[in-house]
């Protein structure tokens, strides 16, 4: 496994948010003071606590599967120390946020888990507060002091990385919803120019909006002239949902495809009445079957069956 | 208006004003103008617009499109509106814009098909 | 790429550069390419009743942030007549003549928010957020 440090999108996290991040874990300029001051002691121990930190890791089996390549340790040590180090600069800006929002998505690529993400910063904490309280012991009120500054920042920092596994997670379950989307609505090409949109389930504004979404750019790329939106296995047809199919036979009229819906059974078409959608502005039929032909037969289309093919029916009478 | 933005070519009685660029409202009066102009001028039939390239079509763009088809049907002829795209078809439902009686085809070729002419020598009109 | 723009509406020049960054800013979140035609859209429209009405006035954009999810803010204001009847105009009066108003009500279809003060001889401010799903 080769490690390389990747771009990623990073969410806009504006300076807004920061600043209430900050204010909500009560960082103020203090700790950002007790934090600089601490960092040529930070300095002097950086060594020693990484090589702690990996001696902890490489003796624990998940842990230790993500170093074995000599190459990746080695680069991860110095970014380790690179990260450590930073806790302790005095600047924690929109850069700083940045770099903390890649390091966790690097992480997050990378496959480590969460709860290895926590136990790494809870040793991290707690290496410190041992040499902490090595160094101030003269000072034990400062110590505490220094700590409780640090342990803002790291809550502060674990909220970024985080985040970005939330986010990663989100893109991803985004990606699978759309996928099953395309596969529950496929748009069939019956004949050429001819488009058939069965939909089956409910229907909501979200979902009616990507069938639209779709059944437009089939009609583009299929050059459809008739579209046959079936709605049989729609279980109930309400205001918003005619609404919704009233705007994607407009629209795609607009494209120049007409189109007919099929499969309205008698008792919704009457409370689509009801509720005022002026039926007269689409076409409708009642059975999916019927549909097609008609559809046919706008395109010009003649079905006609060939004799002596098929099954021989007995004639009438015997 | 700025000819160059939505040039006017003739294709037999067909005038076709092929939009290159996003129109300022003045350049939509005026290619309105000019296409009134032009059907009388040719005696022309038939008027496609093509939007192709057009990634907002708002409701002063539908009200004008809509003048130039009512006031060319006055002076005998039809008007087509063809490239319609996806994303921009569907903001202009949600937004009421239907083009309600107007005659729309997917792109130029349908268009001309509506019509009964194949694409062949247009010239500038 | 900025998180906030302002763009002066004074000419017929200005929608299109009003469209454009809409567009440019919104891209900047995750919308897909539909709601960015929305988002122009709505844009065109709040924009054009400023030069209409108003003469001049000015358009907000600024990405904003709830929580977890993102969104693109646009505020349209002027200091024109102000609308003398907003319940009118915030009817859904659109008639197959193509005479459409001021748009309003459409445009409240295509986001997810949608604010509009107006007092006469003020102005008139209307405030539309979407945000990305």
């Amino acid at each position: 496994m080769t490690y390389k440090e990747t771009v990623v999108p990073e969410p806009p996290l504006a300076g807004d948010e920061i600043r209430q991040r900050k204010a909500f874990l009560e960082f103020r300029d203090d700790d950002v003071a007790r934090l600089r001051s601490i960092n040529e002691l930070a300095q002097r121990y950086a060594d020693a606590v990484i090589e702690d930190f990996y001696r902890h890791l490489m003796s624990f089996e998940d842990t230790r599967a993500f170093f074995t390549d000599p190459a990746v340790l080695a680069h991860v040590r110095s970014m380790q120390k690179a990260y450590f180090m930073r806790l302790t600069q005095g600047e924690y800006d929109e850069n700083y946020v940045a770099n903390r929002v890649r390091i966790g998505a690097i992480h997050e690529r990378v496959g480590l888990p969460v709860k290895s993400y926590f136990g790494m910063y809870c040793f991290y904490l707690r290496s410190v507060l041992k040499r902490l309280h090595g160094e101030y012991k003269d000072n034990p009120e400062q110590a505490v002091a220094v700590f409780d500054s640090l342990m803002k920042l790291t809550f502060f920092d674990v909220g970024l990385a985080i985040d970005t596994y939330i986010e990663s997670r989100e893109r991803t379950i985004q990606g699978q919803q759309e996928a099953i989307r395309e596969l529950s609505t496929p748009v069939l090409l019956l004949r050429p120019s001819l488009l058939l949109l069965p939909i089956i389930g409910l229907i909501d504004s979200l979902r009616a909006r990507q069938l639209t979404e779709q059944l437009l750019r089939s009609v583009r790329s299929n050059r459809a002239k008739v579209v046959v939106i079936d709605v049989t296995g729609v279980p109930s047809v309400d205001t918003k949902v005619a609404n919704h199919l009233v705007q994607a036979v407009e629209a795609a009229r607009l494209m120049g495809a007409a189109s007919i819906i099929t499969g309205i059974a008698p008792e919704i078409a009457q409370t689509m009445v009801k509720l005022g959608i002026d039926l007269m502005r689409i076409t409708t039929v009642g059975d999916l079957q019927s549909g097609i032909e008609e559809a046919e037969r706008l395109l010009g289309y003649r079905v006609v069956k060939l004799d002596g093919g098929g099954r021989q029916n007995p004639p009438e009478g015997t | 208006m700025n000819r160059a933005r939505a040039p006017i070519l003739k294709l037999e009685d067909t005038l076709i004003a092929s939009v290159q660029e996003a129109l300022m409202d003045a350049d939509l009066v005026g290619l309105r103008d000019e296409l009134v102009a032009d059907v009388k001028r040719y005696r022309a039939h038939a008027v496609i617009i093509d939007v192709t390239v057009l990634d907002v079509l708002d409701s002063f763009a539908a009200r004008t499109i809509r003048n130039i088809a009512q006031m060319t049907r006055l002076i005998g002829a039809r008007t087509i509106i063809v490239g319609i795209q996806p994303d921009v078809a569907f903001a202009m439902v949600q937004l009421g814009l239907t083009l309600d009686g107007m005659e729309t085809a997917l792109d130029l070729e349908d268009g001309l098909a509506l019509i009964g002419l194949r694409p062949g020598k247009a010239c500038r009109a | 790429m900025p998180e906030e723009l302002n763009v002066p509406i004074r000419s017929e020049a200005d929608l299109v550069v009003a469209r454009l960054r809409g567009r440019e800013m919104a891209s900047q979140l995750r919308f897909s390419s539909s709601e960015l035609t929305l988002i122009a859209t709505a844009i065109s429209e709040v924009t054009r009743n400023i030069l209409s009405y108003a003469g001049r006035g000015e358009l907000r954009l600024r990405l904003v942030r709830e929580g977890q999810r993102a969104g693109v803010s646009i505020v349209a204001s002027d200091r024109g007549p102000g609308i003398a009847d907003l319940a009118a105009a915030m009817r859904d009066g659109y008639s197959t003549s193509g005479s459409l108003g001021l748009g309003l009500p459409g445009s409240k279809r295509l986001m997810d928010e949608f604010a509009i003060v107006s007092e006469i001889g003020q102005g008139t401010t209307v405030s539309m957020t979407k945000w990305q799903i």
